[in-house]
């Protein structure tokens, strides 16, 4: 039997999960670029470093983003991974594709790069792996017919993404599909023209369960959620009762708030203790739903640990109705975009730079009133500041 | 669009590209103008990237500006 030319790389192949290294394999049957990248991969594996210079080129004519340059620092090993960009698609709202527009998408991409895709990138854009630098225009130019658009990279408006929402969902307390698409036509400068301190992301989920984990990864989150009391079907909770499902250990135990009592007989929920995790109605769908009066809770700040450390989103607007053409959350957004631009430091992501200046400084910029719910730490500071005009309102 | 404050851009772009520091954060171009409207002065580099006087270059997650005559591929 020959020697395999990629020992290392053949390791991740073991196992029965999929392998990105299969698929670069089979890809190298056809495409010398891919080739190319499978040994340089291996090369990287064995010398243990990356051997990718990355930066320059950014895009096509009028864009400042979309492309993310990649050159090889081994061309005379690798000569047709010299040049190797990446190009971000933007995806639709949701990642729906009907399989013409997949075909299409992957066409082009055997045209004009490596044939090379990742299907879907951690920002949420289809990712076209591996072309030149001859190719950008003439492959940006099929794409936009084809009627895709590039999406967001550098110190930009990364592309919006949202979950699948109403489309699939019952428990979508707003329609992200319309509102990240709304927000993407409207903010296509912000994302096309990079004029930011640094990246700034906006995630949507559809309900609390936040399915594009929006708290997480995104510097202005938008998170459905309701008003009023979860809604109590008890026919179908007798029938939950009557099944394997134990109500009071799996239930009533587990809800974080205990907000929740059952008799045996008749479930109870104290709503005005309810945080809206979900869990009560992740397990009993059919029994539960949430309140009637739907709208969303926008949260910002956070971010992955690059720069400084983690940050998870704080509360900014506990509830707000969205429905179109959502001019709240546009001017919203506006605003905290042309504070973070103002006072930002290059680099700065807009989560430490409210910790740096202070929430209050925050709120008195975008000029919105503190409320509980942006406790973020209760009881972790015994300081209270207040500003000098509300002592001397105090004083009289 | 003022073309006197484009003038002023790339005049101050060439001043500050004179070491070894060519690129620039936008943050920093705007600081250079502590008298100008901050987005007049973004503006004023938009179109001047638009005319290919200035590039941007962009690590795929940082954007810098660089006028166009430093501009490197790789």
């Amino acid at each position: 039997m020959a020697k395999s030319e990629t020992p290392l790389l053949d390791e991740l192949e073991k196992g029965k999960w999929p392998s990105f290294v299969t698929e670069i394999k089979k890809a190298a049957e056809k495409s010398p670029m891919a080739n190319d990248l499978l040994h340089q991969l291996e090369l990287s594996y064995k010398d243990r470093i990356g051997h990718w210079k990355h930066g320059g080129i950014v895009g096509v004519k009028g864009y400042g983003s979309g492309v993310i340059g990649r050159y090889s620092d081994r061309p005379d090993l690798f000569p047709n991974v010299q040049a190797f960009h990446t190009i971000r698609v933007n995806h639709p709202s949701g990642w729906f594709y009907k399989t013409d527009a997949l075909r299409s998408l992957c066409d082009i991409w055997d045209k004009h790069g490596s044939g090379l895709t990742n299907m879907h990138g951690s920002t949420g854009d289809a990712i076209l792996l591996g072309t030149t630098t001859d190719h950008l225009q003439t492959c940006f130019d099929d794409l936009s017919e084809a009627g895709f658009d590039l999406g967001g990279s550098g110190s930009a408006l990364r592309t919006p993404s949202c979950c699948v929402g109403p489309g699939r969902c019952e428990w979508a307390c707003v329609d992200s599909l319309d509102l990240c698409h709304h927000l993407t036509m409207n903010f296509q400068d912000e994302i096309h023209r990079p004029m930011f301190p640094y990246k700034f992301k906006i995630k949507i989920s559809a309900c609390p369960n936040d399915c594009v984990a929006s708290i997480a990864r995104a510097d202005f989150s938008v998170i459905g959620t309701w008003k009023g009391d979860i809604r109590i079907d008890p026919a179908e909770v007798e029938a939950y009762a009557s099944s394997d499902l134990n109500i009071q250990r799996e239930v009533c135990d587990l809800c974080p708030t205990r907000c929740m009592e059952w008799d045996g007989r008749q479930l109870k929920i104290f709503n005005e203790d309810c945080t809206r995790c979900m869990h009560c109605i992740n397990l009993m769908p059919k029994a539960l739903r949430p309140g009637e009066e739907q709208g969303a809770t926008i949260l910002v700040g956070g971010k992955a640990p690059i720069v400084e450390g983690a940050l998870l989103s704080w509360v900014l607007v506990p509830f707000m109705k969205l429905e179109p053409p959502y001019e709240e959350i546009k001017d919203l957004i506006l605003r905290i975009q042309d504070w973070w631009s103002e006072n930002g430091r290059s680099r700065e992501r807009l989560g430490e730079l409210i910790k740096r200046l202070g929430m209050r400084t925050f709120l008195r910029a975008l000029d919105l009133p503190a409320t509980p719910q942006m406790v973020k730490a209760p009881r972790t500071n015994p300081y209270v500041f207040f500003w000098p005009e509300d002592i001397q309102q105090e004083v009289k | 669009m003022s073309e006197d404050l484009k003038e002023r851009v790339v005049a101050a772009f060439r001043e500050k590209s004179k070491g070894d520091k060519k690129m620039f954060y936008i943050r920093d171009v705007t600081k250079w103008f502590p008298g100008e409207d901050r987005h007049a002065v973004q503006n004023a580099v938009k179109a001047l990237i638009e005319e290919d006087a200035l590039k941007y270059w962009s690590s795929g997650s940082t954007t810098y500006i660089v006028l166009a005559e430093f501009f490197t591929e790789g």
